[in-house]
């Protein structure tokens, strides 16, 4: 009996079964520096099998798509260099929310319009048949319908740090009393599985500057953020780039908020430090003291945005 | 214009067939070949590999375009509907559809050959049961033997009772006592009238089966025999005496043996008989006489080298 | 052509597919597509409607176009290697009766798939209670179409070049045409006369396969069918499209040895 079981490949199968579920305990000491900051973990750590690249390929496939049913099926397309040279314009959009999501300032439609499409009654039949319309000053779908996509796309690739930080917007859409209760639970959740997202603990403190003027307990977050990203600034991606500059202006504006005018300036100079460029960095940096006192008005000071939607 | 020279089963008139490789280069299979089958005969299309036949065979069957020459069956252009009308084929190996059942595959050749309904059902049923399948007929082909196969094929080429069946490597894959019932099918068919024209590798069976032999090489016709005449050419006589006369004058082929027996050849019966009554005459004592059947392989490797 | 040829031909085919259990194969696909349904039901219905119609619409898109690729890029290579095309052809048929009813063949085996994975399909979005709209009916009908210009194209494809070419090259032709056509869209305008002459040959020449899917418009609300015209318009292209594919195939395999 026992000479009929293949013992040979059942230990080599069981041996690999507990290889891989031990794996996860090596991959955060092994993962590079560069992922310390941020960086699209799932795609330069030792673990990116194939199956990791496929569940990433397919988070980056639903973002895809979920910009898609915001759109009601229009596939939109940026305009190509040669468009933006030739001064053509966008299609624009008639409101004004997730404008990382789709600013649609520079995009148009895949699908060409009658007028300028060269394939005649080929051209019209595609507009017949897919999801085209004229987009001009386009409306959106609202994102809160897209929100068990976002929950999907983390679900498939924890690593997936737009699922996360959109997909908090997403639930604090229409500033719902109670709503950011959920989306910091939320980015909690990101950083669980992301400790070291710039975007992520970015995220977590504009949340509480926004949605609850806890200026206070904003601060350690983009400390967070800026510990993270700013010994690795070369090395970050575009969104977490944005996402360490929001983090030095966010933490400066606490500073200010709270009345501690030196780490205001400690901040302001650490950002212009990285971001030399950065004229709100500049202006805070030299607004007078007299402006860190908490609820000061005057004229050339900096406000903080209160009622514009989040966005990354 | 289909019809061209109507007394003939088969005509191929200086055929020529050849073949581009991938390097470019023409191959010629066929070259300037000429034969005549007359309905009803059963002729056997001999040769060593390469020497043509196959290619012949596809230029019959339209599956080759021939470069020049003319082919016919049935005064019918070679390849032609028409003419694949008339004709069975089984080809050298084929393997049939392997997830269709001898039935199926019978039902499938027969609705392309114009038959249908319940007359194909039964004619595909009785070519199963002639050919030693009726138990075998619902198992698909992949499950069968090559054997088996072999005989779906012969099934299938007798389908609406062609007038001439060609047929590539008859024997294939069939065992002695498939061949005896194979041998006894087509006696019957060509009983019926119907022509037979075949390559085989087995000499047997051709010297079984055949009225005459087409042996060709390297695309030409070397040699054309009917088989009676060809056995008669084989056929050897031997004679073996003590004492009488030497045969020198006789024959050639003449040995002496221990004891001072002599052992004579001879072509043909005649010269046997006139030798004996010499020897007699002679006052010697014939000891032995044999008549012996020639050997086919030696003609047919006598006949190959002398032609290269 | 002969009705009776081409219906002997075409259920040999669909037979020996049943047998060789492609369609086992396309079961089991759909049942993976059933359970893929009922994990997404951890997400919430709300606002997957669109997406789970999306994803339905995708998956029987992109295996139905493998799985007409597979089956008529085999059809005359797997004759020839297997010998069937002697006993095939000695009989009384010509060969572009043997072409057609190989294709027919196929077209009716990835039919009989599509309508598995249909079934399999329809299942898993009323596991999510999405309504069976007009425009699916459409979805279906022009997909069904551009399987059978696919199934010639893929014909052509295998006569020219071995089976694994051709099935690459139809998948290829498959996806990619929409996005050849996508990016002469865009670079026309900018493009010189010569090369604006060659994108309307290209555009013309290409089996422009995507136009026949009408999936985003059933997974996305308010869309509704496709006017009459346009399903008119797509089956008289279908048939002078898949015409010339299957005569291009015949001036390509009636005169070869086989």
């Amino acid at each position: 009996m026992a000479k009929s079981i293949p013992w040979i490949p059942l230990l080599a199968l069981i041996g690999a079964a507990l290889a891989g579920m031990g794996a996860h305990r090596l991959q955060e000491p092994l993962r590079p520096a560069t992922e310390v900051a941020g960086l699209n973990a799932h795609e330069t750590h030792a673990g990116a099998t194939l199956l990791g690249q496929f569940r990433t390929n397919i988070s980056a496939w639903l973002w895809l798509r979920t910009d898609r049913y915001l759109h009601n099926g229009v596939e939109m397309r940026p305009l190509t260099d040669q468009e933006l040279a030739a001064g053509q314009m966008g299609v624009g959009t008639s409101d004004n929310h997730e404008k990382d999501l789709h600013d649609d300032s520079a995009m148009r439609t895949v699908v060409p319009s009658q007028s300028e499409d060269f394939r005649g009654w080929m051209g019209d039949v595609e507009r017949a048949t897919s999801t085209y319309k004229d987009m001009t000053n386009h409306g959106h779908n609202s994102p809160k319908t897209a929100l068990p996509l976002f929950r999907l796309m983390t679900w498939l690739d924890p690593h997936f740090i737009r699922g996360w930080t959109t997909g908090s917007a997403a639930i604090g859409w229409g500033r719902v009393p109670g709503s950011e209760v959920k989306m910091m639970a939320y980015l909690k959740e990101g950083l669980e599985k992301n400790p070291q997202s710039v975007a992520i603990h970015m995220e977590l403190g504009s949340v509480k500057v926004r949605r609850q003027r806890d200026f206070r307990g904003a601060i350690p977050d983009f400390a967070a953020a800026i510990r993270y990203g700013g010994p690795n600034l070369e090395k970050l991606g575009p969104d977490d780039q944005e996402a360490l500059q929001d983090a030095f202006r966010w933490k400066t504006l606490c500073h200010r908020e709270i009345g501690d005018y030196e780490g205001k300036v400690a901040s302001a100079k650490a950002g212009l430090q990285l971001f030399p460029e950065d004229s709100l960095l500049m202006r805070l940096l030299h607004e007078s003291p007299l402006k860190t006192v908490p609820g000061q008005k005057t004229p050339d000071r900096v406000e903080i945005p209160e009622e514009e939607e989040e966005h990354h | 214009m289909e019809t061209t020279v109507e007394s003939s089963a088969i005509q191929v008139t200086d055929l020529h067939v050849s073949y581009r490789t991938k390097g470019g280069q023409t191959l010629k299979a066929v070259q300037g070949l000429s034969f005549a089958v007359q309905p009803g005969e059963v002729v056997g299309f001999l040769g060593p590999n390469g020497a043509g036949k196959s290619s012949t065979i596809k230029a019959l069957m339209g599956f080759v375009e021939p470069d020049g020459g003319s082919a016919s069956i049935m005064g019918l252009r070679a390849g032609s509907l028409a003419a694949r009308k008339r004709v069975g084929y089984l080809p050298e190996v084929a393997l049939y559809y392997p997830y269709l059942t001898p039935i199926e595959t019978l039902t499938l050749f027969g609705e392309l050959q114009g038959l249908r309904g319940p007359e194909l059902r039964k004619e595909a049923m009785h070519l199963l049961e002639l050919v030693g399948l009726s138990e075998s007929y619902r198992r698909q082909n992949r499950t069968l033997s090559k054997g088996m196969l072999q005989r779906v094929g012969i099934a299938q080429s007798l389908l609406g009772s062609p007038d001439v069946l060609i047929l590539d490597e008859v024997t294939s894959g069939l065992d002695p006592i498939g061949r005896r019932e194979l041998r006894n099918l087509l006696k019957a068919r060509r009983d019926a009238g119907c022509t037979l024209f075949f390559s085989s590798h087995e000499l047997a069976e051709v010297e079984m089966l055949c009225d005459r032999l087409l042996l060709i090489d390297k695309g030409h016709l070397i040699e054309e025999r009917k088989l009676d005449d060809l056995r008669d050419q084989l056929r050897e006589f031997e004679v073996t005496y003590t004492g009488g006369p030497v045969l020198s004058d006789w024959s050639e082929d003449i040995e002496i043996g221990e004891g001072g027996a002599v052992r004579v050849r001879f072509g043909n019966q005649s010269d046997l008989l006139q030798a004996i009554d010499r020897i007699h005459q002679q006052g010697g004592k014939v000891i032995e006489m044999i008549a012996r059947e020639g050997s086919l392989e030696d003609y047919f490797i006598d006949t190959i080298q002398r032609a290269a | 052509m002969r009705f009776f040829v081409l219906k002997a031909l075409t259920r040999g085919v669909v037979i020996d597919s049943v047998r060789r259990k492609d369609l086992w194969v396309v079961a089991i696909l759909g049942l993976l597509i059933l359970l893929s349904a009922s994990l997404l039901g951890f997400f919430g219905l709300d606002g997957l409607q669109s997406f789970v119609k999306d994803l339905a619409t995708s998956v029987l898109g992109i295996f139905t176009t493998i799985i007409a690729v597979l089956v008529s890029g085999r059809m005359m290579p797997d004759e020839i290697k297997n010998r069937t095309l002697y006993p095939l052809l000695a009989r009384p048929i010509s060969r572009w009766e043997l072409l057609v009813g190989k294709w027919l063949g196929a077209v009716a085996v990835t039919w009989i798939s599509f309508g598995l994975l249909l079934v399999t399909t329809s299942l898993a979005l009323a596991l999510f209670r999405v309504p069976f709209e007009p425009v699916m009916l459409q979805y279906i009908l022009l997909k069904m179409i551009g399987l059978a210009m696919l199934c010639s194209v893929t014909l052509l494809m295998s006569l020219l070049m071995t089976p694994a070419g051709a099935c690459v090259m139809s998948l290829i032709l498959a996806a990619g045409t929409g996005m050849i056509v996508r990016a002469m869209t865009m670079a026309f305008e900018f493009a010189s006369p010569p090369v604006q002459f060659l994108f309307k040959v290209l555009n013309g020449l290409l089996p422009q396969y995507g136009l026949f899917d009408v999936g985003d418009r059933a997974a996305n609300s308010g869309w509704g069918p496709a006017p009459l015209w346009v399903v008119g318009a797509l089956l008289g292209y279908a048939a002078v499209y898949s015409l010339a594919m299957l005569v291009l195939s015949w001036a390509r395999f009636r005169r070869q040895a086989i």
